[in-house]
Formats: C-alpha cells, structure tokens, sequence
C-alpha cells in the first residue's frame, strides 16, 4: 500500500477516534495514537526522509495537510469536551435557599434614635450626654423642682447607696444644667439617653428607658420659634402629614409649659384624635439664673420626649419589654 | 379631679357642647383624660304645661291637648281627667322610655303614633308611670296625671325638679401640680369665666346672727402653737344638728365624682371640699376635751415623739415631733390636714358639731403623708398649696349647708386664728415681655384683660402712662390667695399665653446656626462602632441597666448598689454588659432560638475610691451554628468557637483603627471564664477580655452549647484608635512566596513564632501567614505542626531566587535555634 493510501487511513481512524472520545483524557489518547511519539502519523512522517527524492515534494505536502486537518479536527473535538466538562453535573436549582452571610441589624431604639438625631443635627444641633449616675442638684433643684416639689412625685427616683445620695438621673433634662454650666450661650444641643424611674415593669413602663431632649439657647427666642421647631422635627420623624397640637401644661423648669400631641393616619387608624407626644416649654429663668445666664438677655427653649414611645407607635410594638428582651426574633424584624 | 358638667354650669354660663368643654379645657392646660357621660333618671322627660285641653273628636274619655315642653309646643292626646289648660305636668317625649316596672323586660319606648287617628308626640304621666310615690316628693296622691307644682320651671328635666341627678358628663381632669386651685369646681369655672368672660357665680352664704345664744369664742376656744405651719386656724360650731343620710342631689354628686356618701354633715365638707378645694373637718363637739376654763379647745401643736394616735380608718399611728396635731388640752384629735381622729368622729347621735377650716404648710403635710404612707383628699390638696384665703368663705358656706339639711343652729360667730395675715403677692409686667417670650404682638389693653380675667388686680394707676419710648409702664398686679403658683413675670406671660391659645401663636422658621458639643462627635463613633458590629453580622441588643447583684459579681466586685431598689433582679448598676447578655441568652434559648449572636453597646458603672464611675463598653454575645442555616456542606453544624469571637474583635479593631493589640491568654478559669484572654495594648493597656463562659455557670443560665462573650473598654478604644488613612502604591514588582511547616511544642504560641520572625529580620519579609495547625498521626505527642506561608517583595525589583532562599534561610535557623522546631523543608 501506497503511503499515500496509508495517509487517507491514518487520517479516517484519526477522525473516527476523536469523535469516538468521550472526555478531554480520552482525546489525549486518542491524540498520543496519532501524534505521539510512536503515533501513526509521526510513523508515516518518519518514512518520508527514506522515499526517493523527486516524490518527497508531493508526499511532504499531503502530509502537511493532513496534519492540519488532523489538528483541526483535534482541537474541534477539545473545544466540545472541554465545554461538556464544564457543565454541572446536575442543574442548579435556583429556587433552593442560598448560603445566607448574616447581616447585624441595629436595635429599633438605636434606629429611631439616630433618625431623631438627624432631624435635629439638620438644624444645627450637636449631640450632647451627660452621666447617668446624677446628683440631686442637677436633676431636680436647678432644674428648679426642689425637694418636697409635689413635681417629684411624677419622677419616684432610684438613689444609689452612698451617703452623697447619688440618684439615677429620671429625664435627660438634667444635662441642660450641666451643659448650661459650662459653656457660654448661646446653645444648641439634643441630648439622647437613658433614664430611670422606679416604675415596675409593665407593658407601658420599664425601669430604664431612653428620652431625648432639644435645648436651644439664644436672644430673643420665643415661644413662635420653639413651635416651628418642634414641627420641623416631628415632620422629618413621623412624616409629612403629622399635624401638631401645642397645649398648657407644667413642667418645673419650664414656664409657659407646653404638652405636645400629634395626629396623622396612624393615630386616626387607632381610634383616636390625638396622642400625647412630648413636653416642651421655655427655659424657666429660675434655670438661667441657677446657671448663671442673665434671663434679662439670654431666653430659650427644651422639649423633650420618650423614644420608646415613638419606636412603639412607628414599629405597632404594644410591649415596651419587648425593647429589653433582645430577642433574637424581635431583633432581626428591623 | 372629677367635675361635672352640670356643676360647672352652677358657678358659670357657657354653652359649650360636653365635647367642647373637654376641647377648652385641654387647651387651657387642664387636660381631660376621661369623659363619661351619665344617663340621669327620667331621661327624656321634662316639666311641661298645658296650654288648651280640647275633647278628642273620635274618642269621649280621651282630650287633645296643646302642650308646652320648653322649646315649642306639642299635641298630646291624653286618657287622664284630672288637668285643666295651665296645670303643670310630666311629659315624656318620643324616643325616651319610662322609667322600667318591677319584672319588666323591655323598657315602653314612647313614639309618635296615632290614637283614633289623631296625632300624640309624647304622654303626659302620672305617677303610676313614673314609678314614684307623689308623698315622698311631697305631692298630692290623685288618679291621672302627677301635677306639678305651679313655681315648676317649664322645659326642666324632670329629674331636676325633683332634685334628682339629671344627664350628665363627667369629666376626669389632670391637674398640673401648679395649679392646686384647679382641684375646686369653683377654680375650673373661673377658668372657664375668665375664658367666656362670662361672671363667676360664688355661692353667697349667709349664716343667721342675733339669735340670742352664746358667741362662739365662749363655747370654743383655739390656741396656736406652731403658727410656722399652721398660720391660720377657724373653728365654727352648730348645734343640735340631726346627723343622717344626705339628700338625693349631695348624694349623686358625691358619688359622682368617686365619693361615697357618709352622712350629711360628712357629705357637706366633702361637697365643699371639692366646691372651694378648701378641706374642712368635722369633730363631734361634746368630744373635744376643755381647758381648765371649762372651755372645749383646740390645741394646733407638733406631736411629740411616739406619740399613739388612731386614725378615723382606725390604724393607730405613730407619731413624731415633726408632724403637726390637732388636739384637745388632753389628747390629738386630728392628724392635721391628713385624716381626723377616730375619738372625735362625727356618729350617728352627734348633735353639735365643730367645724374646722385651717390652712397648713405644703411641705408639712406631704412629710407627714409621706412617712405615714397615708394619702387623703385633703392631704393632697394642702400638700400642693391650699388657699389661705378661703378658709373663712369655705367653713362659712359648710355651716349654711348643714343648716339647711341637718337642721341645728349655729353658734354666732367664728373663730379665725390668723395672726398675721398674708399681704397679698404683687407681680410686675413688662408688656413688651409678652412679645419677646411668646413672639406675638398683644395690646397692652388685652393682655391686662386677660389677667383681670382671672382675678388679678391691676394696682396701677389708669390711664397706662406711657415712657419716652412710647412703651407702656410695667403694670403691677396684686395676685389672689388661691394662685399660689404665680410668682414672676413670666407666670403672668404664661397666663396670657394660655388665655389668647398656644395655638394661636404662629410657628416661626427654624434658625439656622451651628450648635457645638464634645460629645458630638462620641456620638458619631458610638454609631460607626454599631454599623460595624451590624456589618460583621451581629444584632444590636440593649440591656437593663439594673441587673442583679450576684451576676454583677461574677464579673467584677466593684459594684455599684441601689439604696432603694425595686427588686432582687434589679439591684445594683450593671458593672459590665456581660451579665445582662447571659440574661439574653437565657431568654432566647428558653424560646428556642439557639444560635444568638450579638452586641451591645452602652453604659456600665463601676465602684470606685472617688464614687461610682461610668463607662461605655462594647460586648459581644456568642453561642449556636457559626453560620445561618444551610442544607448542604461538611461544615454547616459548625458550632461558634473562640476562634469565631477572636476574628470578630480583629476584624472590628482593625476596622476601627486600633492597631497593636495583643491577646494574651490568662492562666486560671475565673468564675465567669473557663478560658480566656485579656485583650491588651502595647502588652500593658487593658482594653477588655474575650473567653468561653464556665460550662457551669452557663447551664445555670441554661444554656446549651458552648457560649463566648468579650467586652471592650470604648473609652479607651475610642482614645487609642487612630482613624487616619492613608494610600500606600500598589506593589509594582512580583513577590516570591516560601512556605514552611515545623513541629514545635505545643506551648509554642503564634505569637512566639511572630516574634522569632521579628527578632530574626529576614530582608525584604512583606507578610508571614499561618495556614495550618496540625496535631496527630506523625506529629510527637505534646507537639503540633504549624506551616506558615512567607512572601517576600522588594518595592523597586523583582527578588532573585537567591536573595529570597539566604534571607528565608535567616528565619528557618532562627526557629530552629529558638523555638526547637523541627522544620520541614
């Protein structure tokens, strides 16, 4: 048979055994039978120094030929097993859950803080605290509620067991003084924090709660400008549709005294026309003089509230423990 | 403090629908908590007159009348003979139902209807149908209709020409702790004059005089010891007083209101008490003991120390030099302004009676209520301020009721121990006050009003003078006896304030300017430290500040207690986050929630030599699956491990820029701690602790798997961090990494291998990573394999393989040397 011939065969079997391979090894195989080193086709190469000299030229270039086609076919056959191995096993099925990363969620009392803070700092209010351990003085007589003040009643006290009668500060009000007394009017100050009052707890009521309380102290600060305030504020915490209301109350360290309430769809949902928000009023000058402002110059305004409150009604909680159980259930649902 | 509707309407006129009262008074600072509207007796019925009585044209028995019933008039068709045109008579209207008979199921509804095709609005009862007995109202008994009397006002309900509680609205106001004057039905209608500007009607009692008998100070005398606290003392007498039940119209309002009825000498200084907000006290006469003039006297005194005393509840108390007593020359008869004594009460066989009306210091009385626990109408009231100056009007106005409904006389006269009566307060107005602190322009005329309104008195000369400026001269105001709560200028502001309406004080823009805090900026790194323990996938919980003593202790001794705490859960300040964790913990397995990761962020207080000392801290809380849920992987029962928490506070140190911190490992389990290590800075600074809780103390909190908590000093971490930033080039030049694996012992720590690797400062080192540690098959028992890969990087050139093997080299020998490690190459 002529090399010629034999070439043809070689390169049929070649094609037949790439596409008889199944996976990228088995091509390997097939590629070493054909071109290894013992391959048929490097066999029949070998041959072509030992044929005579004029019929070189022609053998040489169907080799060359056939080796192209061979390759060619060869890395066809690569690409399609290559691709078929690739392939998953099996399907994914994307309905199945994935592998989740947990992400942390902040505590609702956190969130509804910081949205409050932000109302505030919006208009140029800094962040201010003071300690939670307080002394009789700052929380109650300079904040002109002295001892025997029926005012107390509202606010039973914890007091720590020390002959100074420290006492756990009940309203953040009691940073106003400590601010007060240190820096210079005018002031511009919000204040969250934790408070206490010696109340069981109930669905309504827990030792420790959290309060946040605006002070701003200025000249010529008026009643006109607390209200815009105050609606400024509770707009960017309850939303555009809160309406206000604004009545007489009495606070000790305020004088007019003002009580707060508000209405929207929410407060309407629950069947009622108005809910108690917050306190409000302007700075008593009884407070000024107990700081050392002259009340003749300096006026201004505090409101404060309970945040808790406000998380309840934004979030429908109707169980103020729920804030101090941290469970896990509860957590992850904000 | 409950008031009606109908018992305000006594003292003013208003027309007001019950809603809007509630709307008024809540806007006038007297909130209305609760409204409770009272179906009266013989609702729908009214006294109505007949105008013209004609027969009936279908029916001889029956007439048709025309019938005024106040409003308008009606036609009544009417079976009754016994009327003529002008008697005055019941009539019920449609709509209402009489009043249900005995064994009656529904009540007989009353409607428009034809009788013999003639039209009926309404009937006209008698007293059958109205379920009473005309001769206990003092009427005649007839057949037909209940005639009325002629004097009877037509268009009244019927229920109030009888006397009888009508509708009507109760209301349940909150009374400012300012206002004591607010806790009289008298002092809610002055606001509600001073309001309308409608006149106060004050009852105008007048008692009898000349009538012959003894004067008062000849039948009791007062002597006043303590004048500080008790400046003012009146003492009444009236005799042969027939003490019984009240009549119908005291006994509903009382009850109204929340009193119960006692007798009608009790129930008359109640009324009053609520009338005038002034309280009074009745002693039975014959047993107040007498002095040696044989005169019964009353002795205003401070008790003495231990001294017994008996209540009128009948509690004996005891008694101590600070509290104030009324009492007889022998013995206490009343335990001032708290509660009467039981030895003087007025019973059933009293006939005279001596009335007390005094004035005591506030903070008097809220320290004896206080340290006996006893609370009483009358306490509260003097405790928040009484009015000095109605004691007189308010004992005045008692004796002319018990006149009126027990009968007895009066002895002529009063006694009124007032030695030095108060001046009245005066308070000066600015007006231009009013503007700068309620921001709205007010004519000096109507702010002046409004305080008039109110009952102040303007004490300075009319026409208003006027300064240079044009501005009006201050005002002076003489403030009443009954607003102790007006003292400054700005309680008058507030007044006007309340008068013209908050709400009509128009808002103004928020000013813009910039407030400044040191704790500003705290602020803004508390809540970065939150987003990264949120991002590191933990949730945020908050804690109890108060917590329990003994899982206080299981983290520090230095605790801070409370003097009056609420309970043994909660009785001293939480001296770290840790055991109000294990308490969340607990709460979230008993609920079957497992696998818990979180952090908390707040406040801890610790005792110390200068007094109690705050601090924020940050703590993490760890036990349960590593990971969220997943149906597929070896690894997905990965249970939390220290490894978990240690990579946890890496992570968060780093991110938050607090570099150099080391761990170091403590050698004994504490009570909290089996295992666990102080985090440390610079090797000295104490930034926290991390560990795993002791397996005991965990299932006492009933907890399962393995739990790990740290806790984190944010004071110091916040003092310590350095936030800046700053970029360093992409490497340019390829690195060459090294990896090797040593046996060494097993006391050999990380930190011990980073530190031979230090000391040994091979060149061009960029970075040392572990990526196994092994124990086990061909590892020396005592001993572990640790493999570390160690990449090299030269900033200017790629390193030659020679370069990089002599300074590797450097390292191998340095193990080798130093940590007798066998090291495989």
């Amino acid at each position: 048979m002529s090399l010629l011939n034999e070439l043809e065969a070689v390169k049929a079997g070649a094609l037949v055994a790439f596409g008889a391979a199944t996976d990228l090894p088995g091509l390997d195989q097939a590629k070493g039978a054909v071109l290894g080193g013992d391959g048929r086709f490097t066999v029949l190469l070998k041959q072509l120094g030992s044929l005579p000299k004029e019929e070189r030229p022609a053998v040489g270039k169907a080799l060359n030929a056939v080796k192209v086609e061979i390759e060619a076919a060869l890395g066809a056959r690569r690409a399609e097993l290559e691709l078929k191995a690739a392939l998953p096993t099996e399907p994914t099925d994307f309905t199945l859950p994935g592998r989740r990363r947990a992400v942390g969620r902040l505590h609702p009392l956190t969130e509804v803080t910081d949205d409050i803070v932000r109302a505030f700092r919006k208009l140029g209010f800094a962040v201010a605290d003071g300690p939670e351990i307080e002394d009789e003085y700052h929380c109650f007589d300079a904040l002109n509620t002295p001892a025997d003040h029926p005012a107390r009643d509202s606010q039973d006290t914890f007091f720590l067991d020390a002959a100074s009668r420290p006492l756990l500060r009940t309203h953040t009000s009691s940073v106003q003084i400590r601010v007060m007394e240190k820096m210079p009017p005018p002031i511009r100050i919000v204040v969250p924090g934790r408070v206490f009052r010696r109340d069981n707890a109930d669905a309504t009521h827990n030792p420790t709660f959290h309060q946040i309380e605006g002070l701003y102290v200025d000249r010529g600060v008026t009643v006109g400008d607390l209200k815009g305030t105050v609606e400024a504020v509770f707009r960017e915490v309850l939303g555009n549709d809160v309406k206000l209301r604004f009545r007489p109350h009495y606070f000790s360290y305020t004088e007019p005294s003002l009580e707060i309430d508000f209405t929207n769809a929410l407060v309407r949902k629950l069947g009622k026309e108005w809910l108690e928000i917050a306190g409000c009023g302007m700075v008593h000058p009884q407070v000024f003089e107990n700081v050392g402002y002259d009340p003749e110059v300096w006026s201004g305004w505090a409101f404060g509230f309970g945040i808790e409150r406000i998380a309840m009604l934004r979030y429908g909680i109707t169980d103020i423990r729920l804030f101090y159980e941290n469970d896990v259930r509860f957590l992850r649902q904000f | 403090m409950k008031v009606t509707l109908n018992w305000l309407k006594q003292y003013v006129d208003f027309n007001w629908t019950p809603e809007e009262l509630s709307e008024r008074l809540t806007m006038l600072g007297l909130e209305v908590e609760g409204i409770e509207k009272r179906a009266g007796e013989f609702e729908g019925i009214v006294v109505a007159q007949v105008l013209t009585r004609d027969k009936h044209p279908n029916a001889d028995k029956l007439s048709v009348c025309r019938v005024n019933d106040g409003r308008g008039e009606r036609q009544i068709v009417c079976g009754a003979q016994n009327f003529q045109a002008g008697d005055k008579v019941p009539l019920i209207l449609p709509g209402a139902a009489l009043p249900p008979k005995p064994g009656e199921a529904q009540p007989f509804v009353i409607k428009v209807g034809k009788i013999r095709s003639v039209e009926s609005h309404g009937m006209m009862c008698s007293h059958e149908e109205l379920g009473i007995d005309p001769e206990t109202i003092g009427h005649r008994k007839e057949d037909g209709l209940l005639l009325l009397k002629a004097d009877a006002v037509v268009g009244q309900p019927f229920a109030e020409y009888l006397g009888r509680s009508g509708a009507d609205v109760v209301y349940d106001l909150e009374i400012t702790p300012n206002r004591p004057d607010l806790n009289s039905v008298i002092g809610i209608a002055r606001e509600i004059s001073a309001l309308t500007g409608n006149p106060l009607r004050l009852p105008e009692p007048a008692l009898p005089s000349g009538n012959g008998g003894p004067k008062v100070d000849e039948v009791v005398a007062v002597r006043m010891e303590a004048t500080d606290v008790c400046p003012r003392y009146t003492a009444r007498v009236l005799k042969g007083v027939r003490v019984g039940p009240s009549p119908d119209w005291l006994k509903s309002r009382l009850e109204q209101v929340g009193l119960r009825s006692i007798n009608n000498v009790v129930d008359v200084t109640n009324f009053v008490m609520l009338e005038t907000g002034q309280p009074l006290h009745a002693f039975d006469y014959h047993l107040v003991g007498k002095s040696e003039s044989g005169v019964p006297t009353v002795v205003v005194r401070r008790a003495v120390s231990g001294e017994g005393f008996t209540t009128l509840d009948g509690t004996v108390r005891k008694l101590d030099e600070a509290m104030l007593l009324i009492a007889d020359p022998q013995k206490g008869i009343a335990l001032a302004g708290v509660m009467g004594g039981q030895n003087t009460e007025i019973q059933t066989e009293t006939q005279d009676v001596l009335l007390e009306s005094a004035w005591f210091h506030p903070t008097q009385i809220r320290r004896t209520s206080k340290a006996l626990g006893l609370r009483t109408d009358a306490s509260y009231r003097f405790e928040r301020g009484a009015d000095i100056g109605v004691a007189e009007f308010a004992s005045r106005r008692a004796a002319a009721l018990i006149l009126e409904l027990a009968g007895g006389v009066v002895v002529e006269g009063v006694v009124d121990a007032y030695p030095s009566p108060a001046a009245p307060k005066e308070v000066t107005l600015r007006h231009r006050r009013v503007k700068e602190v309620l921001g709205i322009d007010l004519q000096p005329e109507v702010i002046e009003c409004h305080l008039q309104q109110l009952g102040l008195k303007l004490t300075s000369r009319k026409p208003r003078p006027v300064d240079a400026e044009g501005e009006p001269e201050p005002v002076t105001f003489q403030v009443p006896s009954y607003r102790v709560d007006l003292k400054r200028e700005v309680d008058l502001i507030e007044e006007v304030a309340r008068l013209h309406g908050v709400d009509r004080i128009p808002s103004t823009t928020p000013r813009r300017a910039m407030g400044e805090h040191p704790y500003d900026s705290v602020y803004d790194v508390l809540m970065e430290v939150r987003r990264l323990m949120a991002g590191l996938g933990l949730s945020e919980a908050q804690g109890q500040t108060l917590v329990n003593d003994a899982a206080a202790r299981l983290v520090t001794p230095h605790v801070v207690a409370l003097a009056n705490p609420l309970s043994s859960d909660m009785n001293v300040l939480r001296p770290s986050l840790l055991p109000g964790l294990l308490d969340t913990l607990r709460h979230n397995l008993s609920r079957r929630s497992n696998d818990v990761q979180l952090f908390e962020l707040g406040r801890v207080f610790t005792a110390t030599e200068g007094g109690p000392k705050e601090g924020w801290r940050l703590a993490i809380a760890l036990t349960g699956a590593r990971s969220p849920a997943f149906w597929s992987g070896a690894d997905r029962e990965a249970r939390c491990d220290a490894s978990d928490l240690k990579g946890l506070v890496e992570e968060f140190m780093e991110s938050l820029g607090v570099r150099g911190v080391s761990y170091v490992r403590r050698g004994e389990p504490g009570s909290l701690f089996i295992e666990s290590a102080v985090v440390a800075l610079g090797g000295k600074l104490e930034l926290g602790q991390l560990g795993q809780v002791q397996p005991s103390l965990a299932r006492r909190y009933d907890l399962r798997d393995p739990v790990f908590l740290a806790e984190l000093n944010l004071d110091l971490l916040l003092a310590k961090r350095n936030p800046a930033r700053s970029f360093k080039p992409l490497p340019a030049f390829p690195a060459s990494a090294r990896d090797l694996a040593m046996v060494v012992p097993e006391a050999t720590t990380h930190d011990a291998v980073l530190a031979v690797v230090r000391q040994a400062k091979p060149s061009n080192l960029e970075s040392v990573d572990l990526f196994d540690v092994f124990r086990g098959r061909h590892v020396l028992e005592g001993h572990k394999s640790m493999a570390y890969t160690f990449t090299y990087r030269a900033a200017d050139r790629t390193l030659k393989d020679e370069e990089v093997n002599a300074a590797h080299q450097r390292v191998v020998e340095a193990f080798k040397a130093t940590l007798k490690a066998t090291v495989r190459e």
